[in-house]
Order: structure tokens, then sequence, then C-alpha cells
């Protein structure tokens, strides 16, 4: 299947040149991948930690405050989607032609819409007791950490299953 | 003169060598009179030693490519020396990791198990002997007076070709580590989990310590670190097998070596915090309770060195080449 255009298109915008090519500004390329990652840590991190507590980790913690974490899993989703769409300008044929980019974002949003499900269904009705808030979540709880492991296990081997570079210049593999 | 990696990893050697000898010495005299302070002082040890014998392995290999080549240095001695520091390497992380466990059994059963007493015996031994044997492989590098390997080649004796069977070969290992990239990319989805797993763990305690998110108690809190040191000991194992993939790429990194920096400062913070009675005083902080001063600087220079090794970490790969050597 041959390559869209439209990625050829998107990389000879300003954006994306500058972010590829500016290595040397300390916001460029780098800076964005880093932010990156600390998006994933507050987001994944606090999310294991509402997780672990459902599953029984740290059981003497009480459930209800720990809807205070949402809130950093929210920055870290915010963090994450900004600067994944800037790192998508810089490189959107590497990206959107690997496969393994799909199965990323597949479990992202799978462990996005939990993470949702678990704030709505466990969290907003303040009428549920401990057991009961526990209870609705443990099996979300559960499938929440294995799409955040799969999400990252995928991100990370981004760097390894792509074959494009750029627009009509293919990675020899 | 200046300070290279030879000199560093001459310093460093001594750490591991010395400081198992002085941990194990402690931990056997502790089983005279049933002395349970001296044995939780010997794991204190042996956790701290486990630690700096990073950085003592790391700067082996700057030590490697700095007399690399050079009349007199055999490639041959300088291999059977590093085979023999990645075993003990990964015995002493072994010891350091019982140890640590016995040390979390102190804190919140006031004794380590039998079972963990016996294992951190038990490998606190062979680590022992693993490190004398790294010491002797490393003298016979520089040091033909006291050599019985003249002119590079090998000449092993009895304990010493028994050690020599379960050594590494470094080169395959190397190989190894970079033979699939489907591994590597495994290795580094394994290290960006562990990332996830400390920032959140030790993250919440320390923004809870600083006086945020005050409708939480602490000393469920604590609870979560053995998996903050789950994730801590996965970093370390795909960082070091990483480091060993493609040793080049790292040695020469001004920011790797802040990184590691920064993972012994994070170790110090963290003994800080359990050996001067702060965690121990911070169990009784209930919901809407502040923390002490103290435990509010220690939390925040944890949360600060976390960060620094995200930090750092990232920019290993663009900040490559910037340590001054000979091919640069």
């Amino acid at each position: 299947m041959a390559v869209p255009e439209f990625f050829n298109t998107i990389e000879q915008t300003g954006l994306s040149k500058w972010i590829r090519f500016n290595t040397d500004s300390p916001f460029g390329f780098y800076f964005i991948l880093l932010c990156h990652t600390i998006g994933l840590s507050l987001l994944v991190g606090s999310n294991a930690v509402v997780d672990m507590r459902i599953l029984g980790v740290g059981s003497a913690l009480p459930l209800k405050p720990m809807k205070q974490l949402f809130g950093f899993m929210f920055t870290g989703l915010g963090i994450n989607i900004a600067t994944g769409l800037l790192l998508l300008t810089a490189y959107p044929t590497k990206a959107l032609t690997d496969w393994d980019f799909y199965i990323k974002m597949t479990f992202v949003t799978l462990g996005v819409i939990t993470m949702l499900r678990i704030y709505m269904r466990v969290f907003q009705d303040p009428a549920l007791s401990e057991g009961d808030m526990i209870a609705r979540g443990k099996t979300m709880a559960r499938f929440s950490l294995c799409f955040w492991i799969l999400a990252i296990g995928a991100g990370r081997l981004l760097s390894e299953t792509y074959s494009y570079i750029t627009y009509g210049h293919p990675y020899p593999r | 003169m200046e300070l290279n990696f030879a000199h560093l990893h001459l310093l460093l050697n001594h750490f591991p060598i010395i400081g198992s000898i002085i941990g194990i010495a402690l931990f056997f005299a502790s089983f005279f009179g049933k002395n349970e302070d001296l044995r939780r002082s010997s794991l204190i040890i042996l956790a701290f030693v486990a630690l700096l014998t990073i950085p003592t392995f790391l700067s082996g290999f700057g030590a490697q490519l700095s007399i690399q080549g050079k009349p007199g240095v055999s490639d041959t001695l300088m291999s059977r020396h590093e085979g023999s520091a990645m075993l003990s390497l990964w015995f002493m992380l072994a010891t350091g990791v019982f140890s640590l466990v016995g040390l979390w059994q102190f804190r919140y059963r006031g004794r380590p198990a039998p079972w963990s007493i016996a294992v951190i015996f038990l490998l606190s031994l062979l680590t022992v002997a693993m490190m004398a044997r790294t010491g002797n492989t490393g003298g016979d590098i520089r040091h033909p007076e006291i050599s019985a390997n003249a002119n590079g080649t090998v000449n092993e004796g009895t304990a010493g070709s028994i050690f020599a069977h379960f050594e590494p070969v470094p080169d395959k290992f190397s190989q190894l580590m970079l033979a699939n990239e489907w591994w590597w990319g495994f290795l580094m989805g394994l290290h960006f989990m562990g990332l996830a797993l400390i920032v959140g763990t030790v993250g919440v305690l320390d923004l809870r310590v600083m006086g945020f998110l005050k409708q939480l108690p602490i000393a469920p809190l604590q609870r979560f670190i053995p998996w903050a040191l789950v994730g801590l000991g996965v970093n370390i194992l795909t960082g070091l097998l990483a480091f060993i993939g493609q040793p080049e790429m790292y040695i020469y990194s001004s920011v790797f070596w802040l990184k590691m920096f920064a993972l012994v400062l994070l170790g110090i913070n963290g003994a800080v915090f359990y050996l001067t009675g702060i965690s121990e005083g911070l169990d009784s902080v209930g919901p809407g309770q502040d923390a002490p001063a103290l435990a509010k600087l220690v939390a925040s220079t944890a949360l600060v060195l976390c960060f620094a090794l995200i930090f750092f970490g990232r920019y290993i790969q663009p900040l490559g080449d910037t340590i001054k050597h000979a091919s640069n």
C-alpha cells in the first residue's frame, strides 16, 4: 500500500520541521519526549496506585480520598495528548505506517476508557461503601493494569518496528 | 592530572570488596548473643554496598577502554576480570535485594523471617567469595608481581576453574543483549513500566508527606514502598543489561553519570528516611495532619531525584558523546 501524500504535507509544515531539525533547542524533540514520559508516569503511576489499592494493596488506606489522584491522571493524559500530537506532527509517516503504533493507541484507548469507568462507577457515587467500591472496581482494576502494561510495552517497541523515518525514506531492516 | 575512569574504578572497587566482607562479618557476629541491632546494621551495609557496586561495575568499562591496547595490558585478563565482575555484580545485587527484604521485615515484624536470614547468609557467603575472585582477577591485569598469570596467559587454580565455569563471557553477553531488536524493545518497555511504578507509589507517598492529599493517612501509603522497590529493581536490572549491550553509548555520556549519581543520592535519601526514625514517626500522622518538616524535606528530595532520573535518562541519547576520551 502506498504511503499517503498527506503525511508528506504534514512533514513539510514549519512545526514538523522545527521539531525534527531543531535538536539544539531545549524545547525540541527530546524535551517533548521527556514531557511525554513525565505524562506517562503521572497517568499510569497514579492509575496503578488506585488499581493496586482496589486489588488489596495497602488495605488500611481509605479508598474514597484516592479520588484526588484522578487529577494527576487527567493532567498526565492531557500532557500525553499534547506531546503525542506534537510527536505525530514531527513524524507522521514513521508513526502512521507502523502497525505497532495502532496497537499502542488501542491499548491506550482501552486504558483511558477503563480509567474513566472506574472514576464514574467506583468514585462518583458517594453512597457506596468502601466494600461496594472495591467490588465494583476489582475487575476493571485488573484490566486497567493489563492495558497500561501493554500500552507501555507497545509504545517502547515503536523504536524497533518503524519502517519509514519520513516520507520517501524507508528504514532498512 | 585529570580524573579518568581508571581513577574512578580504582576508587570505587574497594567498596564492594571490603564492604561485603564487613557486612557479612557483622551478619555472622550477630548470631552470637542474637544481637538484632548488629544484624540490622549488617543488612544496611550489605544493601548500601550493593547500590555502590553498580557505579563500580559501570566505571570498569571506562577503565577498560582507557587502558585497552596499552603495552603490557592483556585483553584476555581484562575479559576474565569483566566476566568475574558480572557474576559478582548479580550476586551482590541479589544479596542487597534480600537485605532490603530483611530490613522491611525488621520494620514491620520486628525481625527478619528465618527463610530470609538463610538466603542472605548463603548469598553473602557466595558474594564475598566472588568479590575476592573479582579483586584478584582485577589485580592480575596490572600487577604481574603478584600474578600467576604472566604475559597475559590465564592459569586458573582449582577454585579459579570452578568460578570460571560460571562466569559469563563478556563479549557474548553483550552481543546477546543486541541480538534481537525485540529483546531490546522488551528491556526498554520493562524499564518504563518500572519507572511508572516508582513514580506512582513513591510520588503519592511523597506528596502526602509534603502536605498534599491530606485526607490520606500516611501509614498505609508506606505499604506501597515494596512495589516501588520492585520497580527500582526492574529498572536497575534492565538498565544494567542495556548498559552491557551498548556500554560505549552510555559510558561517554555525562548525563548518564548524572543519572547514576542521582540514583545513589536517592538511595542515601531512602536510608535517611528509614534509619533516622522518620518513617516510624510518620505512622502516627493521620488524615488532615501535617508531617514533620524534616520528613517533608526528605520527601521533596525523593520526588526531585525521581524526576531527575527521568530527565537525565531521557537525555542520554542526544547527549551521548559528551565526556572527553581518546576517540573524540
